[in-house]
């Protein structure tokens, strides 16, 4: 085991950044016009939390900068101090150095005192407060004398300290100074945690040998009975015969349980329904409430739960202790009846009530421990890595089932076969599986999207505008890595559209927009791709500037057809740049193509809409994972390929009537009175020459992001089935037209086509010249 | 038997940092029945079935700080005469008066080293 401290201060660092995310939650809600004092509570929390954990790790950087950021954050929760717009874009400027400080302290850096020092100026001179000396205080610990006994046995602990010792007035419920207690949070919690609605019932269980004898077990009834509510269980165990008498083929315990729930009567029944007539059965409503259930202050069975829950926590010495427990703890004086002595049992009675022998009594269910709604569900911290691992090894599952699949086809076995059902349950499952593995991955995109509202906060500075993020779709899961690559096109992207798209402070006043320029980002999920939008209220694309720049930079000729769409996407064109002078924020040679490349390699792509004075939208489309895909498997001349299954609208068979020929070397396809442009697959990859005759012919309807359609003409459709995604960039870089590569079930190995791709570079040859043909003829 | 092996503690603290820095000190000197919450009404729900002799406790947490816990503590006759140390960011006179009142049995400023944890601790209970 690795040293304790080393991963605390790890957990550390990742606590920060969940505290750092609320922190930017809380500036933002207050930036928003929140003046509730708990969203200033979380804020200052936050910050206080940092610094507490800071000190205990001695990064002493990061304690002096949150402590000042911390003392301007209690001003303001102290209602002594009221931030306006500006304070709080301090606030988020202080929230994005102390993060910048955060990581630097993880990764061992420093972060230069000329980032710090202006903000703490401006948050000093701005709160107006001096470092404050702290006052010695003057307090006397109050001892506890501690009475463990002389058994060693476990101490009775409700005695245990004496009050009188208190220094202070004896805090009684009477003389207790009163505290503001939060309003959802009565007093005396322990209390009415321990109390339960009265609703419920006590049921008295008692099988017979006939319900072990059919293969029923109590447990699993318990159980059943547990997801109706919280039940606390105890076993009788006084008709135990000793033991030579005793016949291992006979029942002899019962049961007494208490369960609280909202469901009828009818509910608990049904959970016995199938011992009915195999056991005795009595169940009644509880009556009185608390009483019956309150945990028992019969020592004993107080004892007996203490460790069956402390067990987990400190089970090597828990369980030693147990048998300690039974027998020290059973002759103890019973300071009440205990609670379950009071349910109407029957004859049984006598044998709870009796303390000595509650020892015998074993509450063999705790009660399940209902979380409290508050609370934030449980979670693990894994390595990345292991979970690639995974991902990886049902890559490979995904693969041995289709390799399965083909032999048992092979072997001529008929679909109804055991082996094909059994291998369809497996298909299914591995399904299951793989989709579980990708959740893991999968997580909001609300950090990405937190860092780029300090993108936006710094660009709008840089160039003296006035910017407001919006974020839309901040929980939508996305994969990891996907998130990772995102961040750097993403911060071009906002750059962009705070530097080119939107207006001056002036120009916006002048066309009668808001002086706030905005800009939203939004994340959703659209038909298994995951599309995110960028964009701005701004003056939209200066058409006629884009294309007189394309032409002065030679990406087109002067006298070029363009429509507005043509032109939209000559950003992307490598080399391209707008802006009249490069500001210092966008220019830093990265280019709209950069973008657009690095999303390709996300399998994503990039698309523009842009209306004339009222902004511009940046729309990134990407493949909810990039681990597997499902694909249609096509054969087209001898080679095998497989076509993302989500960009085939449908596939159809051509006739003659279909066919349109349009110019010397192209054909259309006539569909439902639209016309789509026909692409050989075989052509455009360059196996083949246009075939002569596409009559008879199959073509695969692909639909594009941009609504464009075009029928790709294969020569045969083999399968349909799920495939791992294996990269072929690393060793031979970007092919036009082709995503990735693949291993199907026979081991061969097929490209992935990336349609979109393939279509936009596609040469549309679908006829030979008529001058060839005559050569040939 | 020393104190120490028979003692028993909650650690209460929102952040698991906290909590784990206290109680791997708790472990480095030898207390090992140990448990722990994430906030009072939790540790509140934890004692009921698993009490203990000291409660060690964060000031500063959301929804029921480290005085509202031991004022529901010391309201509850199961639990009133628990022990309580109060660790705190900031030792404010408004605080510690408010603690003292309730019958708390010492404070810990932050940040603290395993020996100062230590100290507070048997300033209560005596030496472990």
């Amino acid at each position: 085991m690795s040293d304790p401290m080393a991963e605390i201060r790890a957990s550390f660092f990742i606590e920060c950044e969940e505290l750092l995310e609320s922190l930017q939650d809380g500036l933002q809600l207050m930036d928003d016009g929140d003046t509730d004092p708990e969203t200033i509570n979380i804020v200052f929390r936050a910050v206080h939390s940092i610094k507490g954990g800071a000190g205990a790790f001695g990064l002493d950087d990061l304690v002096r900068f949150a402590h000042r950021f911390e003392t301007a954050m209690d001003e303001v929760r102290a209602g002594r101090f009221h931030p306006d717009g500006e304070a709080i874009r301090l606030f988020f400027a202080c929230a994005d150095i102390l993060g910048d400080l955060v990581r630097a302290a993880r990764d061992d850096e420093q972060v230069d005192d000329a980032v710090t020092g202006p903000v703490l100026e401006k948050l000093d001179k701005l709160v107006g407060l001096e470092e404050e000396e702290e006052e010695v205080l003057d307090f006397t610990p109050a001892t506890l004398s501690l009475d463990f006994g002389d058994g060693g046995g476990l101490p009775d602990l409700p005695d245990l300290p004496d009050l009188s010792a208190l220094p202070a007035a004896d805090p009684s419920e009477d003389t207790l100074p009163s505290l503001e207690l939060p309003a959802d949070m009565p007093a005396p919690v322990a209390e009415a945690a321990m109390e339960s609605t009265a609703k419920g019932f006590t049921v008295h269980f008692k099988p017979e040998n006939a319900l072990y004898a059919s293969g029923n077990e109590p447990l699993y009834l318990f159980r059943a009975l547990r997801d109706l509510g919280d039940i606390s269980v105890t076993c009788h165990c006084g008709d135990l015969p000793d033991l030579d008498q005793l016949d291992p083929d006979t029942g002899h315990l019962s049961w007494n349980l208490t369960v609280h729930t909202e469901e009828a009567e009818q509910a608990v029944r049904e959970v016995f329904e199938f011992v009915d007539g195999l056991c005795v059965l009595e169940i009644k409503p509880l009556t009185g409430g608390g009483a019956m259930v309150a945990p028992a202050p019969a020592p004993a069975l107080v004892v007996e739960q203490a460790v069956e829950i402390a067990a987990p926590e400190a089970a090597p010495l828990a369980a030693p202790q147990k048998p300690q427990v039974s027998t020290e703890a059973a002759p103890a004086p019973t300071p009440k009846p205990a609670p379950v002595a009071k349910l109407p049992v029957g004859s049984d009675d006598d044998t709870i009530d009796a303390a000595p022998k509650d020892e015998k009594t074993a509450p063999s269910v705790p009660a399940k421990a209902t979380g409290t709604p508050t609370q934030p569900r449980a979670t693990v911290r894994v390595d990345l890595e292991r979970i690639d691992r995974l991902v990886n090894l049902v890559g490979e599952l995904v693969i041995n089932q289709a390799m399965l699949s083909q032999s048992v086809t092979e072997a001529g076995l008929p679909p109804n076969s055991p082996v094909s059902t059994g291998l369809e349950e497996f298909l299914q499952l591995t399904r299951d599986i793989q989709e579980s593995v990708m959740m893991i991955r999968a997580q909001p995109i609300k950090s990405l999207f937190q860092r780029m509202g300090r993108i936006v906060r710094e660009s709008s500075a840089s160039v003296g505008k006035e910017v407001r993020l919006y974020t839309d779709g901040e929980n939508t899961e996305v994969d990891k890595t996907v998130i990772e690559r995102l961040a750097d096109p993403l911060t071009h992207m906002i750059r962009n559209a705070v530097d080119h798209g939107l207006e001056s402070t002036e120009k916006r006043l002048e066309s009668g927009k808001s002086r706030e320029g905005h800009v939203t980002l939004t994340a959703q999920h659209r038909s298994g791709r995951i599309v995110i939008e960028v964009s701005d209220d701004g003056a939209g694309i200066n058409r006629e500037r884009v294309k007189q720049k394309a032409i002065e930079k030679e990406l087109i000729p002067a006298d070029a057809q363009l429509s507005d769409s043509d032109i939209d996407n000559l950003l992307f064109l490598p080399g391209f740049s707008t802006a009249a002078e490069i500001s210092n924020l966008s220019g830093r040679g990265v280019g709209m193509d950069v973008v657009k490349s690095s999303i390709q390699a996300l399998g994503g792509r990039i698309s523009i809409t842009s209306h004339e004075g009222k902004g511009t939208t940046f729309s990134i489309s990407l493949p909810l994972t990039l681990a597997v895909l499902d694909g249609m498997v096509v054969r087209v001349a001898d080679e095998t390929l497989v076509v993302p299954l989500n960009a085939i609208l449908e596939t159809l068979t051509l006739t003659d009537d279909d066919l349109k020929a349009l110019g010397p070397e192209t054909h259309v396809v006539q569909i439902r009175g639209g016309f789509v442009p026909l692409l050989d697959l075989g052509a455009e990859l360059g196996y083949r020459k246009p075939q002569d005759s596409y009559v008879g012919g199959i073509v695969l309807l692909i639909g594009q992001e941009d609504g464009n359609r075009a029928a790709l003409a294969v020569d045969a459709i083999e399968d349909q089935r799920q495939v791992v995604i294996k990269g072929l960039e690393g060793s031979y870089g970007r092919v036009p037209g082709i995503a990735a590569a693949t291993i199907l079930g026979d081991g061969q190995i097929a490209l992935i086509l990336d349609p979109t791709d393939l279509v936009g570079q596609a040469s549309g040859r679908t006829r030979v010249r008529q001058p060839q043909q005559a050569l040939v003829g | 038997m020393a104190l120490r092996d028979q003692l028993r503690v909650m650690v209460v603290d929102d952040m698991s940092t906290s909590r784990g820095l206290i109680t791997n000190a708790l472990d480095s000197y030898g207390i090992r029945n140990v448990a722990s919450a994430a906030d009072g009404p939790s540790a509140l729900q934890k004692l009921a079935a698993y009490p203990v002799h000291l409660v060690i406790s964060d000031y500063n947490m959301p929804g029921m700080d480290g005085l509202q816990l031991l004022h529901a503590l010391r309201s509850n006759g199961q639990t009133r005469g628990v022990g309580f140390l109060l660790i705190t960011g900031r030792a404010d006179r408004e605080i510690i008066d408010m603690g003292k009142r309730l019958g708390m049995n010492n404070f810990l400023k932050k940040p603290f080293d395993p020996a100062g944890l230590r100290g507070a601790i048997e300033a209560i209970v005596g030496k472990l």
